[in-house]
């Protein structure tokens, strides 16, 4: 059962302006429970509109999003509790800290689901250890910790409403390689752990290849594919036409199949490459 | 979002004559028409004067509902001030008499032209900062009040402020647009609730947009510095002004549409 189903979503930006923009086009997609799915896209094809619409924070101009089958608009008065249901962590959502400690910061979710006072503090201690944020980091004020960790700390912050649905957009935008690394370890972590579907929108392809199960892509408001990671990151130049590529490890592939080496497709992560290319250097070393 | 609806002091890009026009003129002339405004006495002067405003509509190839929506925030305080006139003005005919309160055809009147009055000048203004973008209007600033700089005032960096506070205003506006929607969904809930909780219900948004400005105010100090910014003098400039026949026949324009205001006055009988 699919636990997100958006028909026919349309959404424009300033109707009846010169600045006038649709930013979206007729989504139909389903998203099964349990699945971990990329959304790739140039600067402004939507992807970020389009989770908006996923949790509420927009409402579509026509069209409709179902969470569990119900349309999330049928109580409007009742939207919070879907934010509460579908998690969504903002582009750089350290900008978004407020409170005193980043304790308290991350209790800020829980807190306005009213929960009780041990439930909540059970849920932020969780949440950070998912994150990896040490204990005493938690008493510290949130602006007195670097940019990861900031970072972290509002991730724990969504993570801590344990959200059905967890989305993220570009997690990890402006991080460093490890920082990268650690923060989408963690995701994928999570929604191991608990069984919870996950959308991460991300520019990086190798992020995407790394843990997305399945991939939307994008273009212009509009959806060009919605399939598992391989079948799309094996139509290389329908992405590249609409401005978008695959992993670089899988480009080295396809140029050294192209010269004839037998390696094989559908590579798209170095320890793919790794365990495709060991076996095969040994056999030429042994000839 | 209600935070996209603000449209006071938007620049709505074109390139229709007016927005091609001298900002320098089109500032002095904005204040003309609104001097302009409260010439006339009589109907015909006001008509005249509220025609002319169309006029500059129609040449600025703005839609003519932009305009009206520039009026719609104040509202409110035409209605209150036309209230106010027709109950305290009183003169002409009574047409209503109920204990102190008496409404006249006089205090019709006044209230009726008074509340036009104060669209034609808002409508006026708004046309201003329609068509004319934000940096070109405080460049316009400094120089007409270059002058000033006689008596020790600092225009230039007076105008940069400026510049800088509008060039602003849109990037704020989105902030706090981004920074409510990323509180929302963690279930910040601003709608509703007492006075007292609304007013906590904002600090999750104030603090993160403080820091965010404080940041953004260093990375743009930073920033001027790296390209040597150091004050107005000896500045040139990539645009210069130029005045053109367009700019010179519409100061004439103004100037007739003022003369023609008071001879209306002259020769008409007053209605306030």
């Amino acid at each position: 059962m699919s636990v997100i189903e958006t028909r026919n979503l349309n959404y424009t930006y300033s109707p009846g302006t010169p600045f006038r923009r649709d930013a979206i086009k007729d989504i139909s997609i389903k998203i099964d429970n349990g699945d971990f799915i990329g959304i790739i896209g140039h600067t402004g094809s939507g992807k970020s509109t389009l989770v908006q619409h996923l949790n509420g924070l927009l409402r579509p101009a026509s069209g409709q999003v179902f969470l569990n089958g119900k349309d999330i608009w049928e109580h409007p008065k009742k939207i919070r509790e879907v934010r509460f249901q579908v998690g969504l962590v903002f582009q750089y959502p350290e900008h978004q800290l407020f409170e005193e400690t980043s304790y308290k910061d991350i209790a800020f979710g829980p807190s306005n689901m009213g929960l009780d006072a041990d439930e909540i503090d059970a849920r932020v201690r969780r949440a950070a250890k998912f994150v990896g944020l040490r204990e005493e980091l938690l008493q510290k004020s949130p602006f007195e910790l670097s940019g990861g960790e900031k970072r972290r700390v509002a991730i724990a912050g969504v993570m801590a409403m344990q959200p059905q649905v967890l989305i993220l957009d570009e997690p990890t935008a402006g991080l460093d390689p490890k920082g990268r690394d650690t923060i989408l370890g963690q995701i994928k972590e999570y929604q191991q752990e608990n069984g919870s579907t996950v959308i991460v929108v991300s520019h990086s392809m190798e992020d995407i290849a790394r843990c997305a199960k399945k991939v939307l892509v994008m273009n212009r408001g509009r959806i060009e594919m919605f399939d598992q990671t391989p079948a799309v990151f094996s139509r290389a130049d329908e992405l590249g036409a609409i401005g978008l590529s695959v992993p670089a490890v899988t480009r080295i592939f396809m140029i050294l199949r192209a010269r004839g080496y037998d390696v094989g497709d559908n590579v798209y992560t170095v320890e793919q490459a790794r365990d495709r290319l060991l076996p095969l250097l040994k056999k030429g070393g042994d000839a | 979002m209600m935070l996209n609806e603000i449209t006071i002091g938007q620049y709505f890009p074109g390139r229709s004559l007016l927005h091609r026009m001298d900002p320098r003129v089109k500032l002095v002339l904005t204040f003309a028409y609104i001097f302009a405004v409260f010439v006339p006495r009589n109907w015909a002067g006001l008509s005249v004067a509220a025609g002319f405003l169309l006029f500059t509509v129609i040449l600025s190839r703005l839609p003519v509902r932009l305009v009206f929506k520039s009026v719609k925030p104040i509202l409110p305080v035409i209605l209150l001030t036309s209230l106010l006139n027709i109950f305290y003005v009183t003169g002409g005919v009574h047409l209503f008499d109920w204990g102190f309160i008496h409404i006249t055809t006089k205090g019709i009147t006044t209230a009726a032209f008074i509340a036009i009055r104060i669209l034609c000048l808002i409508s006026g203004s708004s046309l201003l900062t329609y068509t004319t973008s934000p940096t070109t209007l405080t460049d316009a600033l400094e120089r007409l009040l270059s002058p000033l700089k006689v008596i020790r005032l600092n225009v230039h960096e007076l105008a940069m402020m400026m510049t800088i506070a509008l060039r602003f205003i849109p990037t704020l506006i989105e902030e706090t647009d981004k920074i409510m929607s990323a509180q929302k969904a963690r279930g910040a809930d601003l709608e509703s609730g007492g006075m007292m909780q609304r007013v906590r219900a904002l600090i999750p948004i104030l603090i993160p947009l403080f820091v965010s400005s404080f940041r953004r105010a260093y990375e743009l100090a930073t920033a001027m510095e790296c390209r040597c910014y150091r004050g107005g003098e000896g500045r040139t400039r990539m645009k210069q002004l130029h005045m053109k026949t367009a700019d010179v026949v519409s100061v004439m324009f103004v100037l007739l549409l003022i003369a023609l205001l008071f001879y209306l006055n002259y020769t008409l009988p007053s209605v306030l």
